[in-house]
């Protein structure tokens, strides 16, 4: 048990090892910050929700940082890509912070962040977990055709075109801005990373290679939450540097091992099995909104 | 053991002094609190408040009622609506002081020792404490909303009611001993905002305030390593936020070196 400065409560260190721990795996695994499944289980575990929020945007940053470094080795890494997508990320988070004070004043922030949640893990859920599935039952192997690409996506016909060469594309650079600051709002505003979003969104919009996107979408989450907590204890001063260090350790000890796995493993199983747990996840979204508990008043917390 | 010297100390005092004081001024009751400090460090789980006083009345009638607040702060309830089958967090009321921590011990129910006017102009109860800011929702009952930030906070361990003798299995509550001295044993949760406390004693009896003392203050305060990162986090926010991104990478590259030399 350790006594948390900002958050003014102890807890249990063992415990949040574990779970930084297991979430950490899982980002390394398939290249997600892992936001989505820290802050709702920070907040389980009792701390107010807005220490959760901005404490496990670093938590996010250490864990991807590793993960970029790991990346880096097996050259999975699009730096131009990224840096492209951090530009719109930077924008991004800034006006996400703003619209997050707006939805603040009308009250409706709760809502507003459980349906954004409910939509996006069960749609991008599903999606991969179909495709993952029927590439295992070996239908037909869309990596393949992801290579040859014979489709062109909006990217490929909008103006301001560039060569990225690690990935193989000639592209507008707009979409990876405007997807970048996109990722940046959502971040802003669902206290997450935003790589279940991204890397989907670079797979089927952007068509980049499987290989590439995790490290890619690693690096501007980095880029994101770091920013992110520099804003945070700015603005709010609800970044808990003792529960930061815990999550940290615990959240790149898991990712390395994730990461590790993750280069023995098919591309179709990590995108089945991310497909999964958003489905998962979104069930409890869908349960929060749905069903009435016992105890119809909340408190606002701390914050709000 | 210095602890229990010191109440001990404590103690002798107020019962030597309690009986020529008590007879001076008629209101002014005799008590003080055991922890005037309270330090919170990296182990810290939560601590107690004892509260000691002596009832004047040398037979030790009247009842005994003895308050611990903490500050005053904002808070809001919201009431959870169906909207198209979706529940959203709708109606906020908001209370623009709102105790963050109430504890009351009585020898009885409050309700059976004083008039609901005393209750109300004493601040005894803590829904009495919390003041309405904001317009009800029409068709709200204002009451409903007052009750449910009493039953919210009470879950969190933040709002307490001891009324009799502590139970066998538990410290907090109110205990009498002959010759009118009593003593208040208050569970201060880990989750209680780090602050200035202070305590309030009353005695009542036949429903009329024959005694009291207010404003015996408890510091709770932070050192060590827990102050540390509070101050910068609180004067230095910028540096303290660039420390934790530095912080954040310089772990993310340490692990991914580590593990790759294994």
């Amino acid at each position: 048990m350790i006594y948390l400065p900002i958050a003014e409560m102890p807890v249990n260190v063992l415990l949040v090892l574990l779970v930084s721990g297991g979430v950490g795996f899982l980002s390394g695994l398939v290249g997600v910050g892992g936001g989505f499944i820290m802050t709702p289980s920070l907040i389980f575990l009792g701390v107010p929700a807005p220490v959760a929020v901005a404490t496990g945007a670093s938590q996010i940053a250490a864990t991807s940082f590793s993960g970029i470094m790991a990346q880096t080795r097996r050259k999975n890494v699009d730096w131009r890509m990224g840096l492209l997508l951090s530009i719109g990320g930077v924008a991004g988070s800034a006006s996400g912070v703003w619209l997050f004070q707006q939805l603040l004043v009308l009250g409706q922030l709760d809502l507003v962040i459980s349906l954004l949640y409910l939509l996006l893990l069960s749609l991008v859920g599903a999606m991969m977990l179909a495709e993952g599935l029927a590439v295992m039952r070996g239908r037909d192997m869309p990596t393949v055709r992801i290579l040859k690409r014979p489709i062109r996506t909006i990217a490929h016909t909008l103006p301001f075109r560039m060569r990225f060469p690690r990935s193989g594309l000639y592209i507008s650079i707009i979409p990876p801005l405007a997807l970048g600051f996109i990722i940046g709002a959502l971040a802003a505003i669902m206290g997450v990373g935003g790589g279940f979003i991204l890397i989907p969104a670079m797979i089927y919009l952007l068509r980049m290679p499987t290989g590439v996107v995790v490290g890619t979408s690693l690096f501007q989450v980095a880029v994101v939450a770091s920013l992110v907590v520099i804003l945070q204890s700015t603005a709010t001063q609800t970044v808990d540097l003792a529960l930061a260090a815990i999550l940290m350790l615990g959240g790149v000890v898991g990712a390395q091992l994730g990461a590790r796995l993750g280069a023995g493993l098919k591309g179709e199983h990590i995108r089945a099995l991310l497909g999964a747990i958003l489905l998962a996840a979104s069930v409890k979204f869908l349960w929060d909104i749905v069903i009435m508990p016992p105890e119809q008043y909340v408190l606002g917390g701390g914050l709000w | 053991m210095i602890r229990a010297l010191a109440s001990l100390a404590l103690l002798w005092t107020l019962l030597f002094a309690a009986p020529a004081r008590a007879q001076e001024t008629g209101s002014d009751l005799p008590a003080a609190v055991a922890e005037e400090q309270i330090t919170v460090s990296s182990d810290y789980r939560g601590s107690y408040i004892t509260v000691f006083g002596v009832n004047p009345d040398r037979r030790g009638r009247g009842d005994v009622v003895v308050v611990v607040r903490g500050p005053s702060s904002t808070a809001t309830v919201m009431r959870k609506r169906r909207v198209f089958g979706v529940l959203v967090n709708g109606d906020p009321v908001r209370f623009s002081e709102a105790p963050s921590f109430f504890a009351v011990l009585s020898s009885r129910p409050v309700r059976q020792i004083a008039s609901p006017q005393q209750i109300w102009r004493h601040q005894l109860d803590p829904a009495a404490t919390a003041q309405l800011d904001s317009a009800v929702p029409v068709g709200a009952d204002p009451s409903a909303y007052r009750a449910a930030l009493v039953r919210l906070r009470r879950s969190q361990g933040l709002y307490q009611d001891y009324s009799g003798q502590p139970q066998q299995d538990q410290r907090g509550g109110l205990t009498i001993y002959r010759g009118g001295l009593f003593r208040a044993v208050v569970r201060l949760p880990a989750n209680a905002p780090i602050a200035q406390y202070h305590a309030d004693a009353y005695v009542f009896r036949d429903g009329r305030l024959i005694s009291s003392q207010r404003n015996i203050p408890i510091t709770i305060s932070r050192v060590g390593i827990e102050r540390r990162i509070h101050d910068l986090a609180v004067n230095a926010s910028f540096f303290y936020g660039i420390l934790t991104v530095l912080l954040a990478l310089s772990a993310g590259w340490l692990a991914s070196l580590i593990f790759r030399r294994v």
